[in-house]
């Protein structure tokens, strides 16, 4: 399973939560396979997916994913650490972890040697750290969202490789406003 | 402790509700005001690119945020603040513990110092300047200002304002 693939496969999951997607080829696959405008596009700042999915889960009541790749969670490390000491329980870290850096050409990411970011995660202070097969991250992230109580960190293993894609078509204070808009904050769209 | 209620009540008055901070010894108090502050949410973090993240999210979900850090973090965060706070045009209180400036007794902190107005420039943030006590009272609507014109914008509090609290 690639992460088109995975992409695909998590719309049986999420309904109506709010979905800040990492920046590239995640934003454009998830764009393409089901564009919804709970979906926040990032279209900058590699590496910041998780912080800002914290930043909003502490903010409002709704479930908050996360779908960050292994290479951004490298670049941002110190982002677990504050999740593991600050996530409320309506947070989810998705980190798809096909082991390498996919929207830059597929140069393999640490995670193909002797890192392990379960175990960074777990060190890092995270509760709940998930590590499984693309196959198996539906039930997981059901478990997660379902969880009233906890905040997850799930890593799913999957293997490298896109698809041939375009760029988002939207400029950015368009998903800003739509995705305000879904959470209630803005009523002129 | 004077200075620092200052800064908090008149940013908060001006609407910030979301607090982080990257510690710094100048900031201290405000820590710690902030800390037994039930009206609002507060953390430390470990980076200031991370929070610049954390309070787009933070601003996605109705807050004003404001991260407090040195002026050396503005150094950590120019991707974050391009590509993130204003491609997306969000707003966020950057408050600045200003180091290296005349009278600093620290000489590192002169090279970011010397530079931190300028990349402010740069990136077209307006600038806030706290150097007497009476500058603090402006703080309100600077920080107002930020969600009018849905930008980053920065207070920079001179460290011979702050040392003496």
């Amino acid at each position: 399973m690639n992460r088109f693939e995975l992409l695909n496969l998590l719309q049986q999951t999420i309904e109506n939560e709010l979905v800040i997607c990492n920046i590239g080829l995640p934003s454009q696959e998830l764009y393409k396979i089901n564009d919804r405008p709970n979906y926040f596009y990032m279209l900058g700042s590699m590496g910041l997916a998780s912080s800002i999915g914290l930043g909003l889960s502490l903010s409002i009541d709704k479930n908050v994913i996360s779908i960050d790749g292994d290479g951004s969670v490298l670049m941002n490390m110190n982002t677990l650490a504050t999740i593991g000491n600050r996530a409320p329980s309506n947070y989810t870290l998705l980190i798809v972890d096909n082991g390498s850096y996919g929207s830059t050409g597929d140069q393999k990411t640490f995670t193909n040697e002797s890192t392990s970011l379960k175990n960074v995660a777990i060190g890092a202070g995270c509760k709940n750290v998930i590590e499984c097969l693309g196959e198996e991250t539906n039930e997981n992230l059901q478990k997660a969202l379902a969880d009233k109580n906890n905040s997850y960190v799930i890593i799913s293993k999957i293997k490298s490789g896109n698809v041939p894609i375009k760029p988002i078509p939207l400029n950015a204070v368009t998903i800003r406003d739509r995705f305000r808009k879904e959470i209630g904050l803005v009523s002129y769209l | 402790m004077k200075i620092s209620q200052k800064i908090i009540t008149n940013l908060k008055s001006g609407g910030a509700d979301f607090f982080l901070s990257v510690p710094c010894k100048l900031l201290a108090n405000m820590i710690t005001i902030l800390e037994n502050d039930k009206e609002i949410y507060y953390s430390a973090i470990p980076r200031e690119e991370e929070g610049m993240g954390i309070c787009a999210g933070a601003y996605l979900g109705n807050k004003l945020p404001c991260i407090m850090m040195q002026n050396t973090g503005i150094g950590n965060s120019v991707n974050s603040i391009v590509s993130l706070l204003q491609l997306y045009q969000m707003p966020v209180v950057f408050l600045i513990s200003y180091r290296g400036t005349p009278g600093e007794p620290v000489g590192a902190q002169g090279g970011m110092g010397s530079v931190t107005e300028d990349i402010l420039n740069t990136l077209r943030i307006p600038m806030l300047h706290c150097n007497i006590e009476e500058d603090l009272d402006k703080i309100s609507t600077f920080t107002n200002h930020a969600k009018v014109i849905e930008s980053p914008v920065a207070v920079l509090c001179n460290f011979n304002l702050m040392e003496d609290d």
